[in-house]
């Protein structure tokens, strides 16, 4: 089965499945970055990666892509003109606080659900979208229940693996170095992470620190809510909206204060010692974050901006985070 | 016509003032000598090069006193709103109010320019964190907080959604700050689907009339919050009234930008047709004037247009511009270089389309609103441009990128290659800064080659 393939968080895997097509939340490789945009000045690195990726995927039977972002929003046209393969640009509102926007949120899902018709997809009764939406949920919760006690990059690519495939890989066994350790505690939080951004976590560990929180796009932050069970089964599709739309922050949302008020607590809960911003260059939605984040947080915070060259970003790496660490410590 | 058309400098302008003033020149209350405003720190006017006109002289002295007029609303017990990202919507809502004065802070994006960077503005913005891989806009920061250019609004009101993400990301950070913004979303807009109830938006593009009925929701918030701060009722009549008296400017527009890019003598140069075109956004705080401003303007090139003159070379190049630019001194520059300007797309194509007045005035600025050339597509902006380079016989496209902006990024490409592929002319993409002093012999030199290239395909 071809794959239905995206990156944005607020589309919904259990939407997809439900429709009887394989959902798969990709996490680009940057050496497929030059595959379609050449030109590097002005565009963020991870567009590059996901336009690149997006065209290079074999499985692949459809992209999707959201208006999250405004350089996503322009490399959709991007996409169309230069692959065959079929694109779909989801509007998910900026604003979060109004029905309005919660309500396109889901007449979104609905036009979704009419272009996954057309690739041959079907489309699910209330029982279905149920059913799907209680296994990913339970899933997700196993996911869920793994941080503590596997190394941060191996719950991190767990996240992930989930969003590629909907499995919780958690169960398998674990070896030597998938296991837990200690050191500082540190947030890592930023956008989507490329496919060579997870040797951040080794560095992380190896300078004496531990990634407790996992505040990025593809980790912990782009997990949808839990579900209400009873809500599920009586109403999936404002269920769906809400535990996605409601419950995923961002900082592209207007106002985003929910992602500060999710920050606040999650730092909190997890005694997180300092902050790893890790952005993209040409990301001005989390450019314009980092000096309010330093304002706002009261925890040292390390700026890591990203170019996707990772041969110069990893020596960059060596040199700053243990520096970070040190000084922490 | 007052005088043989011919650009001229500010000095030149101030002995031509008085010559004026000599043979009983009659001006509005905020005219006067163009270079007093070198007073304001306007430094950037020591290098422009200006119309000669009395209309471009009332145009000049028009925008230059923009802060003054605000300040005089004020005074006389109105409300300030500072509009927002939404280039032409807003305002239309705001000025159908006689207690409400609207204006862009965005405006703040020139001020690095004309004040040739002495205003700190982009010094305050780096220390908030928005730094130069942001669009020039930034300024608007800084001005923020120095409430040095404009008053501070009683109210901002800012859209969101299928915008550039340097502008939101900057209002967001402003917001942080402490400045409480109502935000308003526009979604993307899209095509409509099979079967979709479909409606035609104004510069022809269709959408689904449920994106329609969005925004006219939204909308209903804009003019709730109007309305508390106006204190009275902003309904349907007032509304009209004030979509009239928008429609007013963007036909005066109309015909200026007709006659303008298609003269066989260019009678009006780029610069004053930019600053002309900006008044359709918020009207310079002046609704009513800026009508005049136009009608006088219209009446100046017509003449112009009627008796064979203009301000350059029967043969300049037809260059069709994409995007304003952060450096007004670009707009001489080009035609220093042998070009002329034959259409524009300066971000608010929809600020220049007549609004629909046989509609309830809020589905019409909906309408409006979804118009947006950068709410749509690249795809679609480029369409609107093709559209536009065959109604004014444009022989070059010139995209001037704005620094940092995120839509510059990937959006040139698209243009271009839909562009090409219809006309088969040439297509130059070129990064203006605020100031362009250091890197002018390279912009002078793109130029040059597009205009030279143009010339050389008129033979083949």
């Amino acid at each position: 089965m071809k794959s239905i393939i995206y990156s944005c968080p607020y589309v919904p895997a259990e939407w997809i499945a439900a429709h009887g097509l394989q959902p798969s939340r990709i996490v680009p490789d940057a050496a497929n970055s030059a595959a379609v945009l050449v030109r590097r000045e002005g565009v963020c690195p991870y567009v590059r990666a996901f336009v690149g990726e997006a065209v290079m995927c074999k499985q692949a039977g459809a992209v999707v892509v959201t208006t999250v972002c405004d350089q996503m929003r322009r490399a959709f046209d991007v996409l169309v003109r230069q692959s065959k393969l079929p694109a779909f640009l989801m509007n998910v509102p900026s604003m979060w606080q109004t029905v309005a926007s919660q309500r396109l949120y889901m007449d979104e899902l609905k036009r979704l659900g009419r272009f996954l018709v057309r690739l041959g997809g079907r489309s699910p009764s209330p029982n279905d979208l149920a059913k799907v939406m209680l296994e990913y949920d339970t899933a997700r919760a196993s996911v869920r229940a793994a941080r503590g006690s596997w190394s941060s990059r191996r719950y991190s690519e767990a996240i992930t693996e989930f969003g590629r495939t909907g499995k919780c890989v958690i169960t398998e066994t674990r070896v030597e170095s998938d296991l837990h350790t200690a050191g500082t505690p540190l947030a890592i939080l930023g956008g989507p992470l490329l496919g060579q951004d997870f040797e951040l976590f080794d560095m992380v560990d190896a300078s004496g620190g531990l990634v407790v929180l996992d505040a990025t796009e593809t980790g912990e932050r782009g997990i949808c809510a839990p579900f209400d069970r009873r809500t599920v089964r009586e109403q999936p599709l404002i269920e769906l909206t809400s535990a996605y739309f409601g419950g995923i922050q961002d900082p592209s949302r207007r106002p985003n204060s929910g992602l500060y008020h999710w920050l606040r607590h999650k730092l909190s809960d997890r005694a997180v010692r300092g902050i790893i911003l890790r952005r993209y260059v040409w990301c001005d939605m989390w450019h314009a974050e980092a000096q309010r984040l330093k304002e706002w947080v009261g925890l040292p915070v390390l700026d890591i901006d990203s170019t996707g060259h990772y041969q110069t970003e990893k020596e960059r790496w060596a040199n700053r985070i243990p520096a970070f660490l040190e000084m922490l410590q | 016509m007052t005088d043989m058309p011919r650009q001229i400098t500010l000095q030149q302008w101030d002995q031509r003032y008085r010559q004026l003033l000599s043979t009983g020149l009659s001006e509005p209350s905020y005219g006067g000598p163009l270079s007093r405003h070198l007073e304001d720190g306007d430094q950037r006017l020591l290098k422009l090069r200006f119309d000669n006109s009395t209309a471009a002289l009332r145009l000049w002295n028009f925008l230059l006193t923009e802060e003054d007029r605000l300040h005089e609303a004020r005074a006389r017990g109105k409300k300030i709103v500072g509009t927002m990202k939404d280039l032409g919507t807003v305002p239309v809502m705001a000025y159908s109010s006689d207690e409400l004065a609207a204006f862009y802070p965005d405006g703040a994006w020139w001020i690095p320019c004309v004040m040739e960077l002495n205003a700190g503005l982009l010094r305050i913005a780096d220390s908030l964190g928005i730094d130069e891989s942001f669009c020039p806009v930034r300024a608007m920061l800084g001005a923020f907080l120095t409430e040095a250019h404009f008053p501070t609004p009683e109210l901002l009101i800012c859209s969101v959604g299928a915008t550039c993400d340097d502008f939101s990301a900057i209002a967001q950070r402003l917001n942080g700050l402490g400045y409480p913004i109502l935000w308003w979303e526009i979604p993307h807009r899209r095509g409509p689907e099979p079967g979709e109830e479909a409606v035609k938006l104004p510069g022809g593009f269709p959408a689904p009339k449920c994106q329609v009925e969005f925004v006219k929701s939204e909308l209903r918030r804009v003019q709730a919050a109007l309305q508390d701060l106006a204190g009275e009722l902003l309904d349907d009549r007032k509304l009209s009234r004030g979509i009239n008296r928008a429609n007013h400017v963007r036909t005066y527009l109309g015909h200026l930008r007709n006659l303008a890019f298609t003269a066989r003598v260019c009678p009006l140069p780029a610069l004053e047709m930019l600053i002309a075109e900006m008044l359709a956004i918020h009207f310079c705080s002046d609704q009513r004037e800026a009508i005049i401003v136009l009608r006088e303007l219209v009446r100046e090139v017509k003449t112009r247009v009627e008796a064979g003159y203009g301000v350059l070379d029967a043969d300049a190049a037809r260059i069709f511009w994409v995007n304003p630019v952060a450096d007004l001194q670009v707009m001489n520059l080009l035609e220093k270089c042998g070009g002329r300007i034959c259409g524009t797309e300066y971000l608010f194509a929809h600020a220049l389309d007549p609004i629909p007045e046989d509609l309830p005035p809020l589905e019409a600025l909906a309408r409006m609103a979804l118009a947006d050339p950068m709410v749509g597509s690249s795809a679609d902006r480029a369409e609107r441009i093709t559209a536009d380079i065959n109604r004014f016989g444009a022989e070059a496209v010139l995209i001037s990128r704005i620094p940092g902006a995120s839509h510059c990024a990937l959006e040139g490409k698209v243009i271009a290659e839909i562009v090409q592929a219809k006309y088969d002319i040439p297509v130059l993409e070129m990064e203006v800064s605020p100031v362009t002093d250091s890197m002018r012999q390279t912009l002078r030199t793109q130029l040059e080659a597009l205009v030279e290239t143009v010339k050389e395909a008129r033979y083949r």
